[in-house]
């Protein structure tokens, strides 16, 4: 009876992957927790901002100048033009979310393929990519970004591209440096002596290991995409319809209006630290349950 | 895969030689800091099923030779610069990169030291195996995984098939090398090349892994090249021993033979540096004083000569090749069918042999050529240091330094043979 009730209680455990070890480390980690519900609530947020935003985010309200702060028709108070602040700031963390993510995506994908290419292959490919990745490391990332929408005109993919261009070099660098440290690890040297080919190596054996910092990055970058954006937006460089709700051009406008109209500040610039505070909290929980060293 | 690689052997033809041929092996090691001579040259066969000891300390080359045949050294710094690699009728210094990966696994495998960090982490056993099974075989994932099953119960891990889906962290350290070792024997290789395969094993694992590994490879008539500084892993597991120091193949023996008439001076200093259960109670151990020579020097002279007891002058200047050991030293066979075969110009006798030390009257091994000269000279007229003196200066301490003082006064010993 004990003997089977030990064997059915081992089962689960041996069958479990570092996966599922590291995910159970994650949710016991309450910084990690307070990021993922911070995100949650970004994300629901702007994924069901038409359903539970009070009014259209360009209906225009009666107002005067300055506009009202909170009242309990307009719990955010109203904007310049009279439309409703708290609609505006959901709908802004559509843009938020969406470009953001993107960005990060496309990020990834080049950076991963620069910096897979050059871990993998090493010697003279290696030198030329990251030379050029050094020339993109050196100029500061808003910089090239601005450059970048300043060259391409402005426009939501061109943000996306600006941003992930930012990101890609960072990826690649990291990506690289675990790769050429995994090349040199025991169990490569094992699966080529069993006789692995390169392509296997490179996608079966050294990728899946070098992906933990990658995740972690990836999430880390996704608050600075979200700041990235909203910065560019403050520049007057975001979306190209000037009436669209995004957080950073939300704040160009009521600059003006800063001692009079504070809440126009105040809310847009809350909702971007919120979402940038929820992935860096979860950005560091992943680190520490990803490593297996802090393994407790 | 390939017919003209691999169709050689199968057809039914009787081998005329052995399963794996080294000759003239030579590995260079480029490095910032120059040249690394890691192997000098050194030539040994492994008969089909014979299990080949080599030995040697750290660095001695053991495990680069062996890297080599498998065409796996490091690169871009590791090169064979030299020699030939025959193997069951293919030069595989010659072979293609295609080629040798087909190779790989299939007809010579490998085990690693550390069974801690030789399994990919982030894999199953099971997806670790049924794909090196595949790499080589056309058989479907089930046949795969079934021949999984059939191999681990082999090397003795209980439930293999519960324990399939486990990653390697989930096992103990001698697990895990035993799921290597099924690793390595999962497409019946001919040659299977063991790197210190129990050195990182608890002592009492240690026993266990060896043992397994010799039923298997006995059973399957599997050809084992056994990397090891420890002697007494070799005692009981190989049926030829090859000593390597610096890159060199120092003694070749077989098994019964090395144990009962070690002949190469380093050889009996290994052998008196380690503890023996049978000897007397306060016997004390002789360690090998000294360290290896720097290996970004070209080799002149015999490289042990530097720690040897019993070095001649002629040491210093004239690396001796192998030859058999010669009757009155020990008994054996000489000739072309030697097969006990040293590198020494001052073989230690049978008594010197068992004392771990010269025991000639008057004998005092031979100061460094020139030692004596240069240092007047130096002090005369501060001439340039020569390479030979740089090295006394920085490398070794002790037996050289004081023997080169004690020969001061007195003219340095004759050449050769001061048995009187």
């Amino acid at each position: 009876m004990t003997t089977v009730a030990a064997v059915t209680r081992v089962e689960p455990r041996a069958s479990s992957g570092l996966w599922r070890d590291a995910l159970r480390r994650l949710l016991r980690n309450r910084p990690a927790l307070l990021g993922m519900v911070l995100i949650g609530v970004f994300v629901i947020v702007a994924v069901f901002a038409p359903i539970i935003a009070p009014y259209d985010p360009l209906a225009r309200f009666p107002t005067r100048q300055p506009p009202p702060g909170p009242t309990p028709a307009h719990w955010f108070g109203l904007d310049l033009q009279g439309r409703d602040e708290l609609s505006r700031v959901m709908f802004g963390a559509r843009i938020s979310l969406f470009v953001g993510v993107l960005s990060v995506v496309i990020g990834l994908t080049m950076g991963g393929i620069v910096g897979a290419l050059a871990g993998a292959a090493g010697g003279r490919v290696d030198n030329v990519l990251m030379r050029v990745v050094d020339v993109l490391l050196a100029v500061p990332g808003i910089l090239l970004a601005i450059g970048i929408v300043a060259w391409l005109d402005r426009g939501l993919i061109q943000i996306m591209i600006a941003v992930a261009a930012t990101n890609a070099p960072i990826f690649a660098r990291l990506l690289r440096g675990s790769l050429l440290a995994i090349r040199e690890s025991d169990y490569v040297l094992v699966a080529r002596s069993l006789g692995a080919s390169g392509p296997r190596l490179l996608f079966r054996h050294m990728l899946p290991n070098a992906l933990t910092p990658l995740i972690v990055a990836a999430t880390l970058a996704l608050a600075t995409a979200i700041i990235d954006v909203a910065g560019l937006g403050f520049l007057g460089l975001g979306p190209p319809d000037p009436r669209t709700a995004e957080w950073g051009t939300m704040l160009t406008d009521s600059t003006k209006f800063l001692r009079s109209a504070a809440h126009l500040i105040f809310f847009p610039g809350v909702a971007i630290v919120i979402s940038a505070i929820g992935f860096n909290l979860l950005g560091d929980g992943l680190r520490e349950s990803l490593d297996p060293r802090l393994k407790r | 895969m390939t017919a003209p690689t691999s169709t050689r052997r199968r057809d039914g033809i009787p081998d005329a030689g052995p399963l794996l041929q080294v000759s003239d092996l030579v590995v260079k090691f480029s490095t910032h800091d120059g040249t690394v001579h890691a192997v000098n040259g050194i030539s040994f066969q492994v008969e089909a099923g014979e299990t080949l000891g080599l030995v040697g300390e750290s660095g001695c080359g053991k495990s680069v030779t062996n890297l080599a045949i498998m065409r796996l050294l490091p690169k871009p710094a590791g090169k064979i610069a030299g020699g030939r690699v025959d193997f069951d009728g293919l030069d595989l210094v010659r072979l293609s990169e295609a080629e040798m990966r087909d190779l790989r696994g299939k007809e010579i495998a490998m085990i690693f030291q550390d069974p801690m960090t030789s399994l990919n982490p982030v894999l199953t056993i099971e997806e670790q195996m049924v794909e090196t099974i595949r790499a080589h075989r056309r058989v479907t994932k089930q046949e795969a995984r079934a021949r999984t099953i059939a191999l681990l119960s082999m090397v003795g891990i209980p439930n293999p098939e519960s324990r399939l889906r486990s990653h390697p962290h989930q096992f103990s350290g001698g697990m895990r090398q035993r799921v290597m070792i099924a690793m390595a024997l999962a497409l019946e290789p001919k040659l299977m090349i063991a790197d210190e395969p129990t050195t990182a094993l608890d002592v009492t694992i240690q026993a266990q892994v060896l043992e397994l590994l010799r039923d298997l490879t006995e059973r399957s008539q599997t050809a084992v090249i056994l990397i090891t500084h420890d002697l007494g892993v070799v005692a009981g597991m190989t049926q030829r021993i090859n000593v390597m120091y610096a890159g060199f193949i120092v003694e070749t023996a077989t098994t019964p033979e090395l144990f009962a008439a070690p002949s190469h001076p380093y050889t009996v200093g290994l052998l008196h540096s380690i503890p023996r259960l049978n000897a007397e109670r306060h016997e004390p151990l002789i360690p090998i004083e000294g360290a290896p020579p720097d290996q970004r020097r070209a080799p002149t002279g015999c490289p042990f000569a530097p720690r040897c007891a019993w070095r001649l002058e002629v040491c210093w200047t004239d690396n001796p090749s192998l030859t058999p050991v010669v009757a009155g030293t020990r008994v054996v066979t000489s000739g072309a069918g030697a097969t006990h075969l040293i590198a020494c110009h001052n073989p230690p006798t049978t008594d010197e042999a068992v004392a771990g030390r010269p025991l000639r009257p008057g004998f005092v091994a031979a100061a460094p050529p020139g030692v004596v000269v240069d240092e007047l000279a130096a002090s005369l007229e501060a001439t340039p240091a020569t390479a030979e003196e740089v090295v006394l200066m920085t490398g070794e301490e002790g037996p050289i330094s004081a023997a080169g003082v004690t020969d001061l006064p007195p003219t340095p010993p004759p050449p050769e043979g001061d048995e009187s």
